[in-house]
């Protein structure tokens, strides 16, 4: 059976009047990869802080390895790392001099060889002389992310991980949280605005709303909540017919230059195609886009699926 | 208890020290000054046969001496005041440094920076004005240990309010140990003072140091009880200052340690 590395039950976070985290339970197993996703002010970065030991929990218990991280905190933290959105490196500091610090923190052993080769994968060598002022936005996140691989952690929390990166180095980088993954059984509890991302790395998506868990699910399954589908297409004849069953079965859609897009319950899609067919109505270049994970990001956001 | 990880603290602080100016000119350049100006001063009084040269002597010690207190209290909040600024609070946090680490680490640091800032400040009042503070014989470690107390327990408690406050009251990193001055007898002898101002200053340990370092300089010796009390009320006042970081430190995690500014 697979071990669980983090356990949360029953966490929340009040301040004065406002519940910001209200009873939120999860686990994250060894070497699973779990998003936290939700619309801003949903409590994600509360429950992040949380889980550093950064912010003390109204109510509820965080668990690493099986242990409190209220009664253990120095044994845990040792084996677990994080970058995030809130934090930053000492901007006088070099790179090398930060990574040095943080090589001490954590006890890592030959940390100036494990510097190095980190640097080397996440292509930041040229950059370990400069100090964190000279960053670019991408480059700070790669230096914080050397340094979340520093102590070889068992759990990483990841907030944005790949926020301001080039696309191809942000690729390289979730490559290296898939092999990493895949080598040592990593577990990474992350956040991200990047739906894709999510999409192609989390095996489950924990969805936040208003400080409650709304859905737990893989990407897939939560895509699927939205049972809607759009179908677009270039109308060549038979546009006023088109429109009218549109509006006859109280279809949403959108309308240019003859390219319009029709929003479709899933099931109905199959009849759709044989209706326009029946009624002789000349398309070209159809495309059915499945719902994905923005569509029901969206969908909570526009408070459909709450 | 890890020593690597105190080092980790302390390297944080000397790789910042060795690039920043503005630290460099706190542990340096307002030290140096402080003895010019002061030592000046004095010089100027006794060609003018307004004072003499033991007193030149007491002035510039006690410039020296109370740059330990400033010092050792301006350095700790300062270099802590350095993670509010480069937002490196939840990065050094969320590492498995313990708290009793962290004032070990910043204990050590004041002690570097005092070295420093002391030798250079000794050398100086030294070629300058012919003044050794050496001549303090085995009195200067009891006052060096009992004014340095002092100041981390201002630094300590300097620190609990931003952990409380956040950087909206930074001001008291540099400005707020002066408000003991007035009261410590630094520059004066505490007997030619008010009554009020006498009876407040049995209050501040610092004032017994600089009475007995007087009495060391102008009669050759000083009953030790008034040190010894000083070293007492410091070590009082620097527990006390501990326990109120510590829990300053549990108000900061409630309302979230990460946001802190």
């Amino acid at each position: 059976m697979t071990k669980v590395v983090l356990q949360v039950k029953n966490l929340s976070k009040t301040f004065k009047n406002f519940t910001a985290v209200d009873g939120i339970s999860f686990a994250v197993k060894e070497g699973e990869i779990v998003g936290l996703l939700g619309p801003n002010g949903a409590g994600k970065t509360t429950t992040i802080q949380m889980l550093l030991g950064l912010m003390t929990p109204t109510k509820g218990e965080i668990q690493y390895f099986g242990k409190s991280l209220v009664t253990h905190r120095e044994v845990i933290l040792k084996r677990i790392n994080h970058t995030s959105g809130y934090s930053r490196l000492p901007w006088r500091l070099s790179v090398w001099e930060n990574l040095d610090v943080y090589g001490h923190l954590y006890e890592v052993k030959n940390h100036h060889q494990k510097i190095r080769e980190l640097a080397e994968a996440f292509e930041i060598t040229d950059l370990l002389p400069r100090r964190v002022l000279d960053l670019s936005a991408g480059q700070t996140t790669r230096a914080l992310l050397v340094k979340a691989f520093l102590n070889d952690p068992e759990v990483l929390l990841l907030d944005e991980p790949t926020a301001s990166l080039d696309p191809d180095i942000a690729d390289k980088i979730r490559d290296y949280i898939i092999t990493e993954r895949k080598k040592r059984s990593l577990s990474i509890f992350m956040t991200s605005h990047n739906m894709q991302e999510v999409e192609e790395l989390c095996d489950r998506v924990i969805f936040l709303s208003h400080g409650q868990v709304l859905a737990v699910d893989t990407p897939d399954g939560l895509a699927r909540r939205n049972k809607e589908s759009e179908v677009q297409l270039m109308v060549k004849d038979g546009l006023k017919r088109l429109i009218q069953m549109a509006s006859e079965r109280k279809w949403n859609f959108n309308e240019k230059n003859r390219f319009i897009t029709l929003t479709i319950p899933e099931e109905e899609i199959a009849s759709f195609l044989n209706a326009i067919s029946r009624q002789n109505i000349k398309y070209a270049d159809i495309q059915i886009v499945r719902p994905s994970l923005e569509d029901f990001f969206l969908s909570v956001v526009e408070g459909k699926n709450e | 208890m890890s020593k690597r990880r105190i080092w980790g603290l302390v390297l944080r602080h000397l790789y910042n020290f060795r690039r920043n100016y503005d630290r460099m000119v706190d542990t340096f350049y307002w030290p140096s000054l402080d003895v010019l100006v002061w030592g000046l001063t004095i010089f100027a009084l006794t060609r003018l046969g307004q004072t003499s040269p033991v007193q030149i002597k007491a002035i510039v010690i006690a410039v020296l001496l109370w740059n330990i207190v400033w010092r050792s209290q301006s350095e700790l909040a300062v270099s802590f005041l350095e993670e509010l600024w480069s937002e490196n609070i939840a990065n050094l946090l969320a590492t498995p440094i313990r708290k009793v680490e962290m004032i070990l680490g910043y204990f050590t640091l004041s002690l570097i920076k005092f070295c420093l800032s002391f030798t250079l400040t000794a050398v100086l009042a030294y070629a300058l004005y012919q003044v050794n503070v050496l001549g303090l014989g085995f009195y200067l470690p009891l006052f060096i240990i009992s004014l340095m107390m002092f100041g981390w327990a201002a630094g300590f408690l300097t620190i609990s309010l931003f952990l409380r406050f956040g950087t909206t009251i930074q001001t008291l990193a540099w400005a707020g140990i002066w408000v003991v001055m007035p009261f410590s007898a630094v520059y004066y002898s505490l007997s030619v003072l008010p009554d009020w101002v006498q009876q407040v200053s049995r209050f501040f340990p610092a004032a017994y140091v600089f009475e007995a370092m007087r009495s060391v300089l102008f009669t050759g010796s000083t009953p030790l009880d008034g040190v010894l009390l000083s070293v007492g009320i410091n070590l009082l006042l620097l527990s006390l200052s501990l326990v109120f970081f510590l829990q300053s430190f549990k108000v900061a995690l409630k309302n979230g340690i990460g946001h802190l500014k």
